[in-house]
């Protein structure tokens, strides 16, 4: 069965010991962030804050809801332990078979259990937390998930997008200018000069956040995916203010518009590629119209930085899935994708049952072809397990050459800004260049002059490697 | 007892003293902490010198605090947001208003 919400979720993990409740006093300025970075660097547990300063008993936040592979497991209804590989299979095989959503009256959407309309519009009655020193704001805004739709073709999107609260009415945020957003944004609302209706949605099942973190075809709606990963439909309801459908069992909706004619500052914000890096008030206003709640919300939060976290993971699966359909599409003779979490989504190890210099530069050219958020790509043999860096460094140490091996690509407009390496001109103008490493054996060359990797695997002949299996115990070894 | 506020800018060096447009936080203790205000302030470097003004405290585009803090006055709140596109330079935006 799948969870129907972020509480399903927690008290699943509490039987799994996935989660630890802190009924001390934390603050909500630094304290929980601090706590809850800390916690992520140790490789602890998801951390539910039970009392916050300055607010009253049943204002919670929640962190780290994706922060393991285990808890990731656990969120797809498989056994905690289930290897990486699997989970990658088992969300590959389920996004075969899309499943709307259904929508539901707002008496049975526990969303709407508290209103909060006009003049009654106040964030501070949130315990948003500061996440870390030196951040522009309080993101209200950090393992949510952000609803807009096109008005003509009534394609929603939902995407996890940084807010913070600039003060009692007001949010100020950053999709990035490349984003699904951005892109609805830029085609309809601001030629017509019209603001876009906008939802930000704090807690709802687990899936629907990771959803939001993958990078879904234009067009394709989030709720759909997020309903093929649960087997079952997620149930929506409309917002008080405007037509759009939020998970009716979300913790927090905040609902407003983004205007085209007004904007206020955002940002910095320590973001997912480990840093706190320049990208600051050259983002989005959001006018907050209504907020709706549940009794007692849960306020879910990523304290974002250096891998490993929820981002970092839940994108490895999210972004390598969709990569690997994007390259099948592009028929390029792809086996495997992984996307590394220490890599943060800049690093992509790409296994090919065929490959050679023509191939790395498709595979490179689909990864630049429009926005890119890639910098650094690894073409590999399939005989390389990608899930395993330590087969990858290996061949990419002895099989990529230093000179005809690297295919760089520059471009402009599409880039990452986020990437730290690019210096703040880059960043302003999106410019930016990916590299593919060519870790395969050139398929021109004649298989006898192949190198012959000395594995015990490959070196040995099938009757030595069975006589050596077989006679193991005898030769003293457990 | 002196109020605290916090205010962003690109590089240091983007710093000028005297009449300016600004977003601050304000840094006061409490659930509306870090609340931002456009205001018309005069600034400066030597804080010592505004004897009626407040504490400015100031932060790079990578969040990195100037270890020495400014005093401001404010002299006028302005509108909460200002005239400009999303994702357009807010402090290019701010020049224009």
């Amino acid at each position: 069965m799948p969870f129907r919400d972020h509480r399903d979720f927690i008290e699943t993990l509490k039987k799994t010991g996935d989660v630890i409740e802190v009924t001390k006093e934390v603050d909500w300025d630094l304290e929980a962030g601090a706590i809850s970075r800390r916690v992520y660097e140790m490789g602890g547990p998801s951390i539910w804050f039970k009392k916050i300063k300055d607010y009253p008993e049943g204002f919670t936040l929640y962190n780290g809801s994706q922060g393991t592979w285990r808890r990731v497991a656990i969120s797809l209804g498989l056994p905690p332990e289930t290897p990486v590989r699997e989970i990658y299979r088992v969300y590959e095989e389920r996004l075969e078979k899309p499943i709307d959503p259904v929508i539901v009256d707002e008496k049975k959407a526990p969303c709407k259990e508290n209103v909060l309309l006009g003049n009654h519009v106040d964030l501070y009655r949130f315990p948003a937390p500061m996440i870390h020193e030196g951040d522009g704001g309080r993101y209200i805004g950090s393992w949510d998930l952000v609803v807009t739709k096109e008005p003509e073709t009534s394609w929603t999107n939902w995407g996890m997008y940084r807010f913070m609260i600039h003060n009692k009415r007001w949010l100020a945020g950053w999709p990035q200018p490349t984003s699904q957003l951005a892109h609805q944004m830029k085609k309809y609302y601001l030629p017509r000069n019209e603001p876009m209706p906008a939802a930000l949605v704090i807690g709802t099942d687990p899936l629907a956040h990771m959803v939001a973190t993958a990078p879904v075809r234009l067009g394709e709606d989030e709720a759909r995916v997020t309903g093929s990963l649960r087997e079952k439909p997620i149930e929506l309801v409309k917002c008080e203010t405007c037509d759009l459908l939020v998970p009716a069992h979300s913790e927090i909706v905040i609902e407003g518009e983004i205007p085209t004619d007004r904007i206020v500052p955002d940002g910095p914000f320590g973001e997912y590629p480990g840093y706190r890096s320049g990208t600051m008030a050259e983002g989005v206003g959001f006018r907050v119209k209504a907020i709706t709640f549940r009794n007692n919300p849960i306020l879910t939060m990523i304290a974002l930085g250096v891998p490993i976290d929820d981002s970092s993971i839940a994108a490895s699966l999210t972004a390598g899935i969709a990569m690997k359909m994007g390259l099948k599409h592009r028929g390029i003779p792809v086996v495997d994708v992984y996307v590394p979490p220490e890599g943060v989504t800049h690093l992509i190890f790409v296994s090919v049952n065929k490959g050679g210099t023509q191939v790395t530069q498709e595979v490179l050219n689909y990864f630049t072809a429009r926005r890119v958020m890639v910098s650094k790509v690894i073409v590999l043999d399939d005989d390389i397990d990608v899930f395993d860096s330590g087969q990858v460094l290996h061949a990419f140490a002895t099989k990529c050459h230093p000179g005809r091996g690297m295919l760089v690509e520059h471009y402009e407009g599409r880039a990452n800004s986020l990437t730290p390496c690019y210096s703040p001109k880059e960043r302003a103008r999106l410019k930016g260049a990916s590299v593919a490493f060519d870790a395969t054996w050139p398929p021109e060359w004649p298989e006898e002059v192949v190198p012959v990797k000395a594995s015990f695997k490959t070196i040995y002949s099938k009757e030595i490697q069975e006589k050596v299996t077989k006679n193991w115990k005898s030769y003293g070894f457990k | 007892m002196k109020k605290e506020y916090q205010t962003f800018v690109r590089q240091f060096k983007d710093l000028k003293e005297g009449r300016q447009e600004l977003f601050i936080k304000d840094l006061t203790p409490g659930p509306q902490k870090y609340d931002t205000k456009q205001v018309m302030a005069e600034i400066s470097s030597h804080p010592e010198k505004m004897t009626d003004g407040d504490i400015l405290r100031i932060r790079s585009e990578s969040g990195i605090l100037l270890p020495q803090v400014w005093g401001i006055k404010i002299l006028k709140e302005l509108p909460e947001s200002v005239p400009g596109q999303p994702w357009e330079d807010v402090f290019k935006a701010m020049g224009k208003s």
